[in-house]
């Protein structure tokens, strides 16, 4: 099976071919931020050249709705929101057209009031005139009980688009539902565009392979039904490159990917093999969301990253220094990690030059020990970072006294660096961890790689509750009457018919990878003295990992 | 972290830990689902993206930190489960959390409460085996060197089991705002039970009548508890946060409300809350609960309310108003009469208290004798006796607070009732002083 990877970073555009695991061909082009598509084109014609016809399946990872949230290029979105009782709602921050209902859900996802009527009318109409083309529709505890949503996006039918916060994900936490359904409403014109400028492109080259977006949370999701959630194809770079790591050094244990770039690293962590996720969601221009994402974290520490010496010894970043001194022109202003690595002939530059900035720094201490402290520094600085990561998965809530009890910290057992300057700080990686550290091959496409090898992922989470009655998976919407019996075993088979309905809707064809049981919650509900039925959550996932060969 | 989330103006920590494989019977009050509205409400709401809001896991308790503070028979290992030692483990946490600064505000949101828990344990009375505010205090005294606590009870039943412990101690002021004890378990908690003889006036109670509200709750707030809060000047206020003087509660006769939870949680302003009863779990719970963590963390509280919340059904009439007021002047007589240790006794003199405790859980009884040491320079040791469920429990306690003379009295004491100790009897000596728990 031939598939192409595309990475679309801050500077350059990366693109990978392989047949299975090997790699056929690479290519790289610069990026226009202001083209997306036309450099995506661009660079599958550049790594194809004839051979477009050949492709089984192309996966783009790409910035575009990255860069609409961060430049402020989305849709003005009408938003209708139903808070109820709780937290005043006055703070969420998600444009100039946000309305509040009244009424409330509680939280069994009993109906407490509809939302008026006049007040969703005069709402509506407004965004009408004002000639608003999205519209997003969030309730709290819609993951609970999807129908006023619904409703209330049956009475918006006549927008373009809306999208309702039950559908984008099963996870409670209201605001966070509400700012991803802000943001996907508001990608959508944009998404569609892009969408279909790569499409025409695609076409014109000859290319008749399927077409999948990178995820956030490690998996890919098809062109199309992109179309529709585009939120989810938000900060996809962080994820490409730790499915790269993994498609580069595949193992089953705990281990530490580090993505070494000129700016920031990136930090992926895996427990067993498996990437960690993010318990809610990515955080993305300050705003919460509940768009599933692996657990990276991007700390400020780069190849060009501003190094400085204090009484407390060197610090480094997070503010990026610029172009360093070996690389560059001109007059010397500051020492960066970059110049260390050329000093130790770790890395090609101007090694004069590089010294000279070192010296900058101490003027009596020899540039090669002061280039070995700053690399050590380096390496210390990522590993704090690591510590503090490893610290707060293990700080993470539970909620049962054997969850409590069973608790185990991850303990890494090795390093997987890639990106510029990895091979470069290897050593001082191993050092600083007291582990072994490797640098995979074609470690500069590791994105890329990762772009291409990704499989789909697919999560819908169920909440059923005997004693009222009612069952609700609300990605796909559902909710439903069911009997007093219904049982953990139900729980599964319906979870799993949602599954295979969100793959049938995602286009997905052929056999789909293992489903997962997670996050098992099952109470007695006892009203007076007497067991009424059941609380029932649970949540099935398709978790991220290598497409098979 | 963002300016897209409510920031609270007091860092707060919360300590959520609703236990959720752990119950007493599976339809008892105290069971698995308890807490469940309440975690899905908070979750919901997002309090863990709320920028100054943070989440903690309780620890374990050690057995030393139980046995500082309890006599258990047979002993604490035999009656504690992990569960408890979580849920006294989630009240140090919440302890440590403040005075490690890791916050300035904690609440510690476990399961099972406490406050019921005497001194002796011989079982489960009131859904509580570990006074896990207790626990804390003594938690406190011993590792961060606090010396002037207040509690607050604000649990509808009578705290019966703080009070038992802290009873002659003049360094805590306990208050517990309960419904009349002659209507509702553990039938105590009158004005008449005011301290020990080297505490009197600082053990405080206010009795309310069954339908006291919004209003009641107010009045007894202003006129008694920040009175004597500014008089006592602690350097901790805790609150014993029991919820179930909510309207809606299935065990209790009271009309207060979340709005009235969060209000009163703003007045007292505890440094650490640790949740006790409150049995309506899905009217109630979610909502007081959420009332009380964002008032002690400075964020808006006017949102919280429960759905079918209208203050026009809370009015109170003039003839309660009366009553109350009768108790807020009695209990302000008390405090102002009140006395540390009297300069004027003899040491070795003694003031003899009986008692039968009732343990409702599984149903048996306990006899218990306490002697008071006097002292005319400390609190003074206690001695209790405690027979019931087929053990005989023999302690000499000496509080933190204790002269020396009075710890090497205790340890005379303890020797001599060791030799003479008796074939089914347990011989203990608790010396908070020195830390440390024997038993013969």
């Amino acid at each position: 099976m031939k598939t192409v990877g595309i990475d679309v970073g801050g500077t350059n555009a990366d693109g990978v071919l392989l047949e299975g695991e090997s790699l056929l061909a690479k290519a790289k082009i610069p990026v226009d931020h202001d083209n997306l598509s036309g450099v995506i084109i661009a660079l599958l014609e550049k790594l194809l050249g004839d051979n477009a016809g050949q492709v089984d399946q192309v996966h783009l990872s790409s910035t575009l709705c990255t860069n609409a949230i961060v430049n402020g290029e989305m849709d003005e979105v009408g938003m209708l929101v139903q808070a109820g009782p709780g937290l005043n709602p006055e703070f969420l921050d998600c444009g100039e057209n946000l309305v509040f209902l009244d009424g409330a859900i509680d939280h069994r996802g009993g109906l407490v009031k509809s939302p008026s009527a006049a007040l969703v009318d005069a709402a509506l109409a407004d965004f009408s005139a004002k000639g608003l083309q999205s519209i997003g529709v969030v309730t709290k505890f819609s993951h609970r009980n999807p129908q006023v949503e619904q409703d209330l996006a049956r009475q918006a039918a006549s927008f373009p688009h809306v999208t309702c916060g039950h559908n984008l994900s099963g996870l409670p936490n209201f605001p966070r539902r509400v700012y991803t359904t802000w943001i996907n409403a508001g990608l959508k014109t944009r998404f569609q565009q892009f969408s279909e400028a790569i499409r025409t492109g695609v076409k014109r080259l000859g290319i008749t392979a399927p077409l999948s977006v990178l995820k956030a949370d490690g998996g890919t999701i098809p062109l199309e039904r992109a179309e529709a959630v585009p939120c989810e194809s938000v900060l996809s770079g962080p994820s490409a490159s730790v499915m790269g790591a993994l498609a580069l050094t595949p193992r089953e244990k705990d281990f530490v990917v580090l993505d070494i770039g000129g700016t920031t690293t990136d930090i992926g962590l895996f427990a067993d093999g498996v990437p960690l996720m993010e318990p809610y969601g990515v955080t993305i221009m300050g705003r919460p969301t509940l768009i599933r994402a692996l657990n990276t974290r991007s700390v400020g520490l780069g190849g060009d990253s501003e190094v400085k010496w204090t009484e407390d010894g060197y610090v480094i970043g997070p503010q990026r220094h610029g172009v360093p001194a070996a690389f560059s022109k001109g007059k010397i202003t500051g020492a960066t990690p970059s110049d260390a690595m050329v000093v130790l002939n770790r890395m090609e530059g101007n090694r004069e030059r590089a010294a000279e900035a070192l010296r900058l720094l101490l003027p009596n201490n020899p540039p090669e020990e002061t280039a070995r402290e700053v690399l050590l520094s380096f390496g210390q600085n990522i590993k704090r970072a690591v510590e503090q990561m490893v610290e707060d998965v293990f700080a993470r809530p539970v909620y049962t006294v054997s969850a409590l009890l069973e608790r185990q910290r991850l303990e890494p057992t090795e390093i997987i660096a890639v990106g510029g300057p990895a091979e470069a700080l290897r050593s001082e990686l191993a050092a600083a961890f007291d582990l072994p550290c490797e640098v995979p091959l074609n470690y500069e496409v590791a994105n890329a790689i990762g772009a291409a090898r990704t499989r789909p992922t697919l999560s819908a989470s169920l909440y059923a509750n005997s004693s009222d009655g009612t069952l609700s998976i609300p990605e796909i919407g559902l909710h439903e009457e069911i009997g007093r019996s219904y049982g953990m075993k139900d729980a599964e088979e319906s979870l799993a018919a949602a599954i295979r309905h969100l793959a049938a809707q995602a286009g997905l064809e052929g056999e789909l990878p293992p489903v997962e049981f997670v996050e098992r919650e099952e109470m007695n509900t006892v009203r007076g003295f007497s067991a009424t039925g059941k609380v029932i959550a649970l949540k099935a996932q398709v978790k991220p990992g290598l497409a098979g060969v | 972290m963002t300016k897209y989330m409510p920031r609270a103006v007091r860092k707060t920590g919360l300590i959520l830990f609703p236990a959720f494989d752990w119950c007493i019977t599976p339809s008892h009050p105290e069971r698995e689902e308890r807490l469940l509205y309440t975690r899905d409400q908070i979750v919901e709401e997002g309090l863990e993206d709320v920028d100054g809001i943070e989440f903690f896991n309780p620890e374990l308790a050690e057995y030393a930190d139980i046995d500082r503070v309890h006599l258990c028979a047979p002993s604490s290992k035999a009656l504690l489960t992990e569960s408890h030692l979580i849920s006294a483990g989630g009240a140090i946490r919440a302890a440590k959390a403040v005075m490690e600064k890791e916050v300035e505000r904690a609440f510690a949101i476990v399961r099972p409460p406490g406050h019921h828990a005497m001194q002796t344990v011989f079982g489960d009375r009131g859904f509580c085996i570990a006074n896990i505010e207790a626990i804390m205090v003594e938690h406190l005294r011993r590792h961060y060197g606090v010396r002037r606590i207040a509690i607050v009870d604000t649990d509808c039943h009578h705290g019966d089991g703080t009070q038992d412990i802290f009873y002659n101690d003049p360094d805590l002021l306990f208050i517990s705002l309960h419904q009349d004890g002659r209507t509702l378990y553990p039938g105590s908690g009158f004005q008449n039970e005011a301290g020990g003889p080297a505490a009197q006036g600082y053990t405080i109670n206010l009795p309310l009548p069954p339908g006291t509200g919004e209003e009641g709750f107010s009045m007894v707030t202003d006129r008694v508890v920040l009175p004597l809060l500014d008089a006592f000047k602690p350097e901790l206020v805790l609150n014993s946060a029991g919820q179930d003087n909510h309207y809606s509660d299935p065990l209790t006769n009271m009309n207060f409300t979340a709005q009235g939870y969060a209000r009163l949680n703003k007045a007292i302003n505890p440094d650490i809350c640790v949740l006790e009863g409150g049995y309506s779990i899905e009217g109630a719970l979610p909502y007081t609960n959420l009332g009380i963590i964002l008032a002690m963390a400075g964020l808006d509280t006017s949102n919280v309310r429960e759905p079918d919340y209208d203050p026009r059904r809370f009015v109170q009439s003039a003839l309660m108003n009366g009553q109350i007021e009768g108790i807020c002047q009695n209990a302000l007589d008390i405090f102002a009469a009140r006395k540390k240790w009297d300069t004027g006794v003899r040491r070795g003199e003694e003031v003899v208290e009986r008692k039968s405790i009732y343990y409702d859980t599984t149903g048996f009884g306990v006899d218990q004798v306490r002697h008071y040491k006097l002292c005319p320079d400390c609190p003074g040791y206690t001695e209790v006796e405690a027979s019931g469920a087929g053990e005989l429990m023999h302690g000499f306690t000496v509080p933190f607070n204790a002269c020396s003379k009075c710890q090497q009295a205790a340890r005379d004491a303890f020797a001599r009732a060791a030799k003479a100790k008796g074939p089914r009897e347990q011989v203990v000596l608790q010396d908070r002083v020195a830390d440390i728990y024997e038993t013969v």
